[in-house]
């Protein structure tokens, strides 16, 4: 699997769990926790289980610790888990997702790189939903996220480009 | 063989960890869940009005099928020992399914708070119903069927005395169909809920 197909299906709790910063915040850290604790674990598996036990494995994994995640939000986050909706649960799919395109990459950092960035847009995306749900009613609908999230990676993209093309004028 | 035992393990690993967690979290959750109930359920009653448990203390509700919805509980506030409000329970169908409300009624029969526990209507449209604090369930506040003649109980376009959530009227019309029906179904009950007690 590539990076687009990653991207596109990410795209369900970019959009779906941003409507408040409370609510993105809470779904990006807990995908962080999540996604990084079941690196953690595949980690010393991975080279002893390779092919469809390799997969197994990683299901097995994705689905304890998100379970476990969710009870814990159930006792101790009852009103944040409500507002979460189905959510939570999909984290499963993420750590599956990051496993897939991600597991074979030696080292934490471009891993780490992809999560925190993930999660840094996923609260960036929140801030400007809620910011903006008060005056346009659009920004707090489905479409109007999927607009916003455009918006928020051309900025990113024009800020990147102009930063490579300054380097690029410094050092010649 | 290696490669199917260290599965196997693994299964049984994951699994054991995430029923003693289950089990473990068990009485906590349910302690949550009470708690969430509660609060949100007594939100429609003002404090200084009741001093016992009403979830405690459900009523009977006989015939609870009403002309345009059904109630489903129904629970007594005391203050002192005497009844200080009721709290109704109703569901109604709305326009994208069905709409559950809570309506608290003094002992003289008037609406005290209206909550909406659970609604599917349109976004931006019906679901306003839902707001915290929602304007236009306040307009019930006060009604009873003693100040507010029956067929006030409906839309100014129907000739009643109620303004329309803008794109929303059969949202309105089912949300001021139930609450009338809760009214006319407490003047009913009243004389056996509040029976024994001396009035004001």
């Amino acid at each position: 699997m590539n990076k687009p197909t990653l991207a596109a299906l990410s795209l369900a709790p970019l959009l779906g769990a941003s409507q408040t910063l409370v609510q993105a915040a809470s779904i990006a850290s807990l995908t962080l926790v999540l996604v990084i604790l079941h690196r953690a674990c595949m980690t010393p598996l991975r080279a002893r289980l390779t092919g469809i036990a390799g997969e197994c494995a990683s299901l097995l994994i994705a689905a304890a610790l998100v379970t476990c995640a969710n009870l814990a939000l159930l006792a101790w986050a009852l009103p944040l888990h409500q507002t979460l909706g189905i959510y939570p649960e999909l984290i499963a799919v993420q750590c599956l997702l990051f496993e897939y395109s991600l597991g074979r990459t030696a080292g934490w950092r471009p891993a780490l790189t992809v999560l925190v960035g993930f999660a840094a847009l996923h609260i960036a995306l929140g801030a400007c939903r809620e910011l903006l749900a008060s005056g346009v009613r659009l920004a707090g609908l489905m479409p109007g996220a999927l607009l916003l999230l455009g918006l928020v990676l051309a900025l990113i993209n024009l800020a990147r480009n102009r930063r490579a093309a300054s380097r690029r004028e410094g050092n010649p | 063989m290696n490669r199917t035992l260290l599965v196997g393990l693994l299964t049984a690993l994951t699994l054991g960890a995430t029923l003693a967690w289950q089990h473990a979290t068990a009485p906590r959750i349910a302690q949550a869940q009470a708690q969430l109930q509660a609060r949100t359920w007594l939100s429609v009653l003002p404090t200084s009005r009741y001093d016992n448990q009403p979830l405690q203390q459900p009523l009977a509700l006989p015939q609870p099928a009403l002309e345009h919805s059904r109630l489903l509980a129904a629970y007594r506030a005391t203050l002192q020992g005497r009844t200080s409000a009721v709290v109704l329970h109703s569901q109604t169908q709305g326009y994208e399914g069905p709409i559950q409300l809570l309506i608290a009624i003094d002992r003289a029969g008037r609406v005290m708070a209206t909550k909406v526990l659970e609604q599917h209507e349109t976004p931006g449209l019906g679901d306003k119903i839902a707001a915290p604090d929602s304007p236009w369930l306040g307009a019930f506040t006060g009604l009873s069927q003693g100040n507010t003649p029956a067929q006030a109980w409906g839309l100014k376009r129907d000739n009643g005395q109620f303004d329309q959530l803008a794109g929303a009227s059969v949202t309105s019309r089912a949300v001021i169909h139930a609450v009338q029906d809760a009214l006319r179904y407490f003047d009913s009950q009243a004389p056996q809920w509040l029976a024994g007690e001396p009035d004001e």
